[in-house]
C-alpha cells in the first residue's frame, strides 16, 4: 500500500509538472494604460462591416497640441497591447516623440480583407479594405486625434496575410503610408501576385522615400514563405535607392513564434530610422 | 480550454491511468534493453514524415535511460507550390534522456526527460517566370529538449510501441496568444513502431 501511495505521489508530481510547463506560457501581455486608450467602432458603408478600433495615445497627448505619427496595426486585437507598450518604451528609450497606435480589429474575415485578389471563396477584398483605411479610417483618426497627416508619418504593420496587405498597400497606393513593417508576409499568395503589382507600379513608387522592415521566422519551412520573402527583399534592395530597408530572420522560430520578436525589432527599426 | 492544455491533460491522464493499474501481484516485464524502430508524424499532420528509433535501457526497475534518433522528411506533401519549389527539407534529431518506467500486467509506460540537438536544412527556390530566380537555403543546429512518453504493449520478444515527444524548445513563452507556441505544437511527434527486447 505504501509503495502504491509513493507511486501515485510521483505520478502526481509528473502530472503537475506537465501542467505547469504548459500553463506557464499563458501569461497575459501587459495591458496598455486604459486611461490612454480609446475604443470605438467604425461602420464602413463601402464594405458593409463594422471594424472595432483601439487607439493608444502618447502620455503627453493633447488634441490641439503636438501632431503625432500613427501606426496602423492589422490583426489589431491580438497585437494592440504589445505594439502600444513597445512604442511607449522605445519612445522613452530613444528620447523621441511617441506615436498614436491604431489597431484595426476584424469587421469580416481577415483572409478577405487582407488578400489582394480573388483566389478562393473568401479572398480578394484588400482593394476595398485599403480604400476603407484611406477614405474612412485615416481621416477620422487624423481629425479626432490631431494626428500628423504626412505620408511619412504613417506606418502600417501586418503579419502573415497582414504583411501581404502591407506589401499590397506599398505597391498600389504608395502615397498612403511611408513606413511598412511586414512580418512573415504571405507573398506566395496567388502566384506571388503582390510582387507582380510592385513590378507594375515600381516606376511611380521609386521616387518617394520609404522605410521597410521585413521579418520572418527561420523555422518557416512550409515551402512557400522563405523564397518569396527573399525575392521581395532583393527587389526592394535593388530597385529603391531612397529606402531604409532591413530584414530579420528570427532563429529557430516559426510563423507565429517569430511574430512578437519581429514586431519589437520592426518597431525598433522604425524608431531608430524614422 | 487552450489546445496545449488538452495535450498536457492527455499526458497526465496516461500517468494517472498507470497509477491506478499498479498491482503488487503484477507480472510486469522489466525490459532491460530494447530497440524500438518506428515511423511517425508531427502534429502538423501529414506534412512531416518521421523515421525514428528509441534505444531504452532500464538499469533498474524504476530507472530508465533512452537515446532517441529521428530523421524527418519535412513538408512532404507540398514541395512545389505557387512557383515555389522545395529543393530539400529535412531535420535530424538526436536526444538522450533519463526517466522512469511504470509497469502493468502486459504493458509499460516510460516517461523521459530528453536533451539533445536538432539539425535542420531546407532550401526553397522561387521560379516564377515574371521574376529572377531566387533561392534560399537555411540550415543550422538548435537545442532540442522535451518530454517523451513511451508505451510498450506485449510480453514477448517483439512488442508494439507508441511514443509521444513534446518539445520544449523554443520555450513556449513567446506571447500572449496560445497560438504563439505553434513551433512547439506543430512539432509534437507521434510515433508507432515495433520494439525488440535485446536482453
Amino acid at each position: 500500500m505504501e509503495k502504491q501511495k509513493a507511486i501515485i505521489l510521483k505520478l502526481g508530481v509528473i502530472a503537475f509538472l506537465c501542467q505547469a510547463v504548459f500553463y506557464l506560457n499563458s501569461c497575459e501581455e501587459a495591458k496598455f494604460d486604459p486611461a490612454l486608450t480609446r475604443t470605438f467602432t467604425i461602420e464602413s458603408p463601402s464594405i458593409g462591416a463594422s471594424y472595432p478600433i483601439q487607439v493608444a495615445l502618447p502620455d503627453n497627448f493633447n488634441s490641439v497640441g503636438e501632431k503625432f505619427s500613427t501606426i496602423y496595426v492589422l490583426d489589431g486585437k491580438q497585437d494592440f497591447n504589445l505594439v502600444a507598450n513597445t512604442c511607449k518604451n522605445l519612445s522613452e528609450r530613444y528620447g523621441v516623440p511617441n506615436v498614436i497606435v491604431v489597431s484595426i480589429g476584424y469587421g469580416r474575415d481577415r483572409s478577405m480583407d487582407y488578400t489582394p485578389t480573388k483566389s478562393g471563396s473568401s479572398t480578394g477584398g484588400a482593394p476595398e479594405f485599403l480604400k476603407f483605411i484611406e477614405n474612412e479610417l485615416i481621416p477620422k483618426i487624423e481629425q479626432d486625434f490631431n494626428a500628423d497627416t504626412a505620408r511619412e508619418s504613417r506606418v502600417i504593420l501586418g503579419h502573415s496575410y497582414g504583411g501581404l496587405f502591407a506589401a499590397f498597400a506599398f505597391a498600389v497606393n504608395n502615397n498612403l503610408f511611408g513606413n511598412y513593417i511586414m512580418l512573415s508576409p504571405s507573398l506566395w499568395f496567388d502566384n506571388e501576385v503582390t510582387l507582380l503589382m510592385e513590378k507594375q507600379n515600381r516606376n511611380g513608387n521609386q521616387e518617394a522615400h520609404q522605410l521597410v522592415f521585413m521579418g520572418i521566422g527561420e523555422a518557416e519551412n512550409s515551402g512557400r514563405m522563405q523564397a518569396p520573402f527573399e525575392a521581395y527583399y532583393q527587389i526592394l534592395r535593388d530597385h529603391y535607392s531612397d529606402m531604409s530597408l532591413s530584414k530579420n530572420r528570427e532563429h529557430d522560430l516559426s510563423h507565429m513564434g517569430s511574430k512578437d520578436p519581429n514586431i519589437v525589432k520592426g518597431l525598433h527599426y522604425y524608431f531608430q530610422n524614422r | 480550454m487552450k489546445p496545449i492544455t488538452y495535450i498536457s491533460l492527455v499526458f497526465a491522464l496516461f500517468a494517472c491511468t498507470t497509477a491506478f493499474t499498479q498491482n503488487k501481484s503484477s507480472t510486469a516485464v522489466v525490459s532491460e534493453l530494447t530497440i524500438e524502430p518506428g515511423v511517425g508524424v508531427h502534429t502538423n499532420f501529414g506534412t512531416d514524415f518521421l523515421v525514428t528509433n528509441l534505444i531504452q535501457w532500464n538499469p533498474t526497475r524504476r530507472f530508465s535511460l533512452g537515446a532517441h534518433t529521428s530523421f524527418n522528411y519535412n513538408n512532404i506533401s507540398q514541395r512545389d507550390f505557387n512557383y515555389v519549389k522545395t529543393n530539400y527539407n529535412y531535420s535530424i534529431n538526436q536526444k538522450f534522456g533519463a526517466g522512469t518506467t511504470f509497469y502493468s500486467k502486459k504493458s509499460s509506460h516510460t516517461f523521459l526527460l530528453m536533451v539533445g540537438f536538432k539539425y535542420t536544412a531546407f532550401k526553397e527556390t522561387l521560379y516564377n517566370p515574371d521574376f529572377d530566380k531566387v533561392s534560399v537555403a537555411i540550415k543550422g543546429f538548435s537545442p532540442d529538449y522535451g518530454l517523451m512518453y513511451s508505451y510498450k504493449k506485449g510480453l514477448k520478444k517483439c512488442f508494439f510501441t507508441f511514443r509521444m515527444y513534446i518539445p520544449l524548445y523554443p520555450w513556449p513563452v513567446k506571447g500572449s496568444d496560445i497560438d504563439y507556441i505553434d513551433g512547439n505544437r506543430d512539432n509534437i511527434a507521434l510515433e508507432l513502431g515495433i520494439g525488440v527486447r535485446i536482453k
